[in-house]
């Protein structure tokens, strides 16, 4: 108790603060990373009280995982790969005039997502990262699997089965490009040293995403507004719908155990999380057209994972993801050195940063609340000048994220044929699905056979494996059962 | 600054056209930043290397500006490319880690031999170790031989071409062994597979696990170079133990080969005096940064004599 | 072209790209074959039998020629393309801020804006919005002039 104390002093809050607020900026601006921006500032912290060094980039770590989602709502453009899932509710909503609900339910399911994780990393992390240990590559393949279950649940009245399964396959295909890890070997590079690392998912995204909806709004014969009535009047005072609560428990939950696993990271969270909503709820058909359960369990998803990486990270020494990596060169600058040491010797400094993340927390959600009704009005920008500077910032984003003008072509290619897949009824969500799962079901399969010696039983031993299968077969019966009923019913019709 | 620098070209072009014998202004360098090339990620340790570079030279040499340009990725040889790329005018120079610098030629993928540098010296390096599980029956070098022999032993190596498969090869070879090589993503992958048991050891850096060795999460059992380690003068090099098996990471400055001498030696003799700075020792320190000082010509060395070591390996098994 | 005609060319290709997957795996070196290689198959033959089966499921079923419209307005779509391609290729030798410069408001007069003030105000905003965040705050080095 007595470390809050030294987070209630005027230094620290407005260290907390200032690291929040640029978090925000930096997860909202497509193409920054709080990766970048902690790896950045970690030098600098060197100069700094260590306390307040690590103050800093704890709020900026929090602060850039909300920060992702506001322009995934607004502009369809997510800030960060783990609000793609935000995306695709989101914006729907902020085309219907909800922007603000949107913006409401995803601060507040961020921040209930974030404080929970940090609860658990305040009060369980030792225990909970050696468990953590148990998940070995063969477990990443069935995580992988887990979440590419959700394509087929993206099925509705535009996509058939076969054009989703289509996507997610073609999206893993893609991903197959670049060096192949087991042998070293390059593979469909084409000789250009800007594949040898494979296709980035950030161009992949914003083409996919930002750059597919300015096109479409630049050809559209007459631009449809938005409904205006609904931001102008009543949206200060906007309610959020009942019910909400069930998602941001259910994403947190999901969301800090994802976090938990070495190397696992938000967006993985958020896809899981956002599937596991949409099969229990009760508004299925809502989803992809702008349902806020989906938004809640998203949001809380991702923002779960920010305690959750620093389990490991800070008992063990394994980031949790690469934010968590760049945080640990701070504490090694500071020779505080991640392990158990780090809650004993060094508790005047631990215990005080954990608790800076609770008021890092606090600190985005009055952001967000406060500025949620004017930042919807985003949306109502017209077209003449939302295209030119949205994609202004698409090139740049491309570009900054590995300096490599080759990624902005990749952007465009991925924007133009994004846009005829989609007008094919092919599913982006599954081609994206497919490109970011795809590089760590591969991984885990490979070293999965290579530690099982090239046996697959490997896939079925442990007991988090069973576990797994169990939860993957959950997620598909529903879904395939409602859509053969589908088919048969219109077999019957016929 | 475009015109300063469209001032100095045309200087040059005079100077040329009237027989003049140097090229660029040693007289008046530096007129403009320097660019430092880091191929690899801002952030990481051979930018924050880069950074703590460049911050002490500004402090030491007034004039003197630099400027960090990260290029990222492919292993470094975008980055490396670049540099070799870069015109020789002493406003670009870069950083180079090892093996990768040469197993990118001797994969005769990068656009570049290490004579298209002008090498400037070793700056750091990352030494590399042996590291088993805490509870493994494998506590020496020797062990690990002799586990290996009916070649059933998962060994995690971070990708294949780095230092530590390099490393893992060589020992092979030593130990008349083979192992069941596990490529990983890197040594979160390594260090996760280590401490959850899921692989039998592991060759890596040194500094990726010197902490979990102190907490006793895990075990290194040898170090990979001719001396024990200041930091970790517990553990065992592997030739102590009877196997020539010397693997490090290094980590130094290159420029683009043809810069003109004099500004060259400027920034050689740079290079040295700010190694030689107690400041800049200090803050390597913090960050963790092993300082191993080479000169230009000695680093050289050690990278042909690397050249011809890794092309062993891959003439061997080639990736 | 119809949209029933671009969509069996765009499963043909499907199954195309799924044959050359499949036999270029053949080439995988060493312990690739038993992992990587596998896993690549699977993907093929997934891509490859799904395509064929979508492809004739269309041939048998499909009778409707809709025409495709990729968009409403051939000028601004064809337009903006080209803008970010010129973008693109300026990016090398010109940088950030002197393409966004031009880009901005010739896409903002494409897509109709006529109003001086509102073009001078979102570009010079947006310049000034990269310059303090990447160039001041972050320090970012962008391709192109220094200023």
């Amino acid at each position: 108790m007595e470390y809050l104390s030294e987070v209630f002093t005027l230094p620290a809050i407005l260290t907390i603060v200032l690291g929040t607020f640029a978090g925000v900026v930096v997860g909202g601006m497509p193409g920054l990373t709080a990766t970048m921006a902690v790896g950045l500032l970690v030098p600098f912290t060197y100069t700094m009280d260590p306390t307040l060094g690590l103050m800093l980039l704890g709020g900026i770590y929090c602060g850039a995982m909300y920060g992702g989602s506001i322009p995934a709502i607004l502009l369809n453009t997510p800030g960060t790969p783990a609000a793609v899932a935000t995306a695709l509710e989101g914006y729907p909503m902020a085309r219907r005039g909800e922007g603000s609900v949107a913006l409401k339910t995803s601060v507040i399911a961020s921040f209930m997502g974030g404080t929970f994780s940090i609860v658990i990393l305040l009060m369980f992390a030792p225990l909970l990262a050696r468990q953590a240990l148990e998940f070995g590559p063969a477990e990443t393949f069935l995580l992988a699997l887990l979440g590419l279950a959700g394509i087929v649940s993206i099925v509705d009245e535009n996509t058939s089965l076969l054009k989703a399964l289509l996507s997610g396959f073609l999206g893993m295909i893609i991903a197959v490009v670049g060096t192949d890890n087991m042998s070293g070997g390059l593979r469909y590079t084409f000789g250009l040293t800007d594949l040898i690392d494979g296709i980035n998912f950030m161009p992949a995204l914003i083409g996919l995403f930002s750059m597919l909806q300015m096109l479409e709004l630049a050809g559209q014969r007459e631009h449809a507004p938005i409904d205006t009535s609904a931001i102008n009047g009543s949206q200060k005072r906007a309610k959020l719908p009942k019910g909400l609560g069930k998602y941001m428990a259910l994403g947190s939950g999901t969301g800090t155990v994802i976090g938990i696993l070495p190397g696992e990271g938000a967006t993985i969270a958020a896809f899981i999380s956002y599937n596991f909503a949409k099969q229990i709820s009760k508004a299925k058909h809502m989803f992809g057209k702008g349902n806020p359960e989906g938004v809640a369990a998203a949001e809380a998803g991702n923002n779960g994972c920010v305690g959750g990486s620093l389990v490991p990270t800070l008992t063990l020494g394994i980031p949790g993801n690469s934010v968590a990596a760049a945080l640990m060169g701070a504490f090694i600058i500071h020779g505080m050195i991640p392990g158990p040491e780090l809650f004993t010797v060094h508790a005047d400094r631990t215990y005080p940063f954990i608790l800076s993340m609770f008021v890092a927390n606090f600190t985005f959600l009055i952001i967000g609340l406060a500025f949620a009704p004017y930042l919807a009005r985003i949306a109502l920008i017209p077209p003449s000048v939302m295209v030119p500077i949205v994609s202004a910032f698409a090139v740049l984003g491309c570009y900054a994220l590995n300096s490599s003008v080759f990624d902005i072509y990749l952007m465009i290619a991925f924007a133009t044929f994004g846009l005829l897949l989609k007008k094919l009824g092919y599913s982006l969500e599954g081609l994206i699905l497919g490109l970011i799962l795809g590089p760590i079901a591969e991984n885990g399969f490979s070293q999965g056979m290579i530690i099982g010696r090239g046996s697959p039983t490997i896939f079925f031993h442990s007991e988090i494996a069973k576990v797994m299968w169990v939860i993957i077969i959950a997620l598909l019966v529903p879904p395939l059962l409602s859509i053969a009923r589908k088919w048969r019913a219109s077999l019957r019709a016929s | 600054m475009q015109k300063r620098t469209f001032v100095t070209g045309l200087a040059g072009v005079i100077t040329l056209a009237l027989g003049g014998v140097a090229p660029a202004f040693a007289a008046d360098y530096p007129s403009q930043p320097i660019t430092i090339i880091v191929p690899s990620k801002a952030g990481g340790s051979t930018d924050t290397t880069a950074r703590i570079f460049a911050e002490t030279a500004e402090a030491k040499y007034p004039g003197f500006e630099f400027v960090i340009d990260n290029i990222g990725g492919s292993g470094g040889q975008k980055g490396f490319e670049t540099i070799a790329r870069a015109k020789p005018d002493g406003y670009t120079i870069g950083m180079d880690f090892t093996p990768q610098l040469v197993a990118h030629i001797v994969s005769k993928r990068g656009k570049y031999t290490l004579d298209s540098f002008h090498v400037m010296g070793n700056v750091a390096e990352d030494p590399g170790i042996v590291a088993v599980p805490k509870d493994s029956k494998i506590k020496t070098m020797a062990d690990l031989a002799a586990a290996a022999k009916g070649g059933d032993l998962t060994v995690a190596v971070n990708g294949i071409g780095s230092d530590d498969f390099l490393a893992a090869k060589t020992f092979e070879k030593e130990a008349g062994v083979t192992f069941n090589l596990l490529p990983t993503n890197g040594s979160t992958e390594q260090k996760a597979a280590i401490l959850g048991g899921h692989v039998d050891a592991s060759f890596m850096n040194l500094s990726q696990m010197i902490a979990q060795h102190k907490a006793g999460d895990a075990h290194i059992i040898a170090i990979l170079t001719d001396k024990r380690a200041a930091s970790a003068e517990d553990i065992p090099t592997a030739k102590e133990e009877g196997f020539n098996v010397t693997m490090t990471a290094t980590r130094g400055f290159v420029a683009p080969a043809g810069i003109d001498p004099a500004i060259q030696s400027k920034l050689d003799d740079m290079l040295a005096a700010v190694m030689a700075d107690p400041e800049f020792q200090k803050k390597c320190a913090a960050s963790k940064i092993d300082l191993l000082p080479m000169s230009g010509p000695d680093y050289t060395r050690y990278l042909e004599n690397l050249e011809t070591s890794v092309k062993a390996v891959y003439d061997a098994a080639p990736w | 072209m119809s949209r029933t005609t671009v969509d069996r060319i765009v499963l043909a290709g499907f199954v195309v790209l799924a044959v050359l997957l499949y036999i270029s795996t053949a080439s995988y070196p060493g312990i690739a074959q038993k992992t990587s290689a596998k896993y690549v198959r699977f993907l093929a033959v997934c891509l490859g039998g799904l395509g064929a089966v979508q492809l004739g499921l269309s041939l048998w079923k499909e009778r409707r020629t809709m025409p495709l419209a990729l968009t409403g307005h051939v000028g601004r779509f064809v337009g903006l393309i080209v803008g970010l391609i010129a973008f693109a290729v300026a990016f090398n030798t010109l940088g950030f801020f002197i393409p966004a410069a031009i880009f901005v408001p010739v896409i903002s007069v494409m897509l109709g804006q006529r109003n001086p003030i509102v073009i001078a105000g979102t570009t010079l905003g947006l310049l000034a919005a990269v310059y303090l965040i990447f160039v001041v705050v972050l320090g970012i080095r962008l391709p192109g002039p220094q200023f």
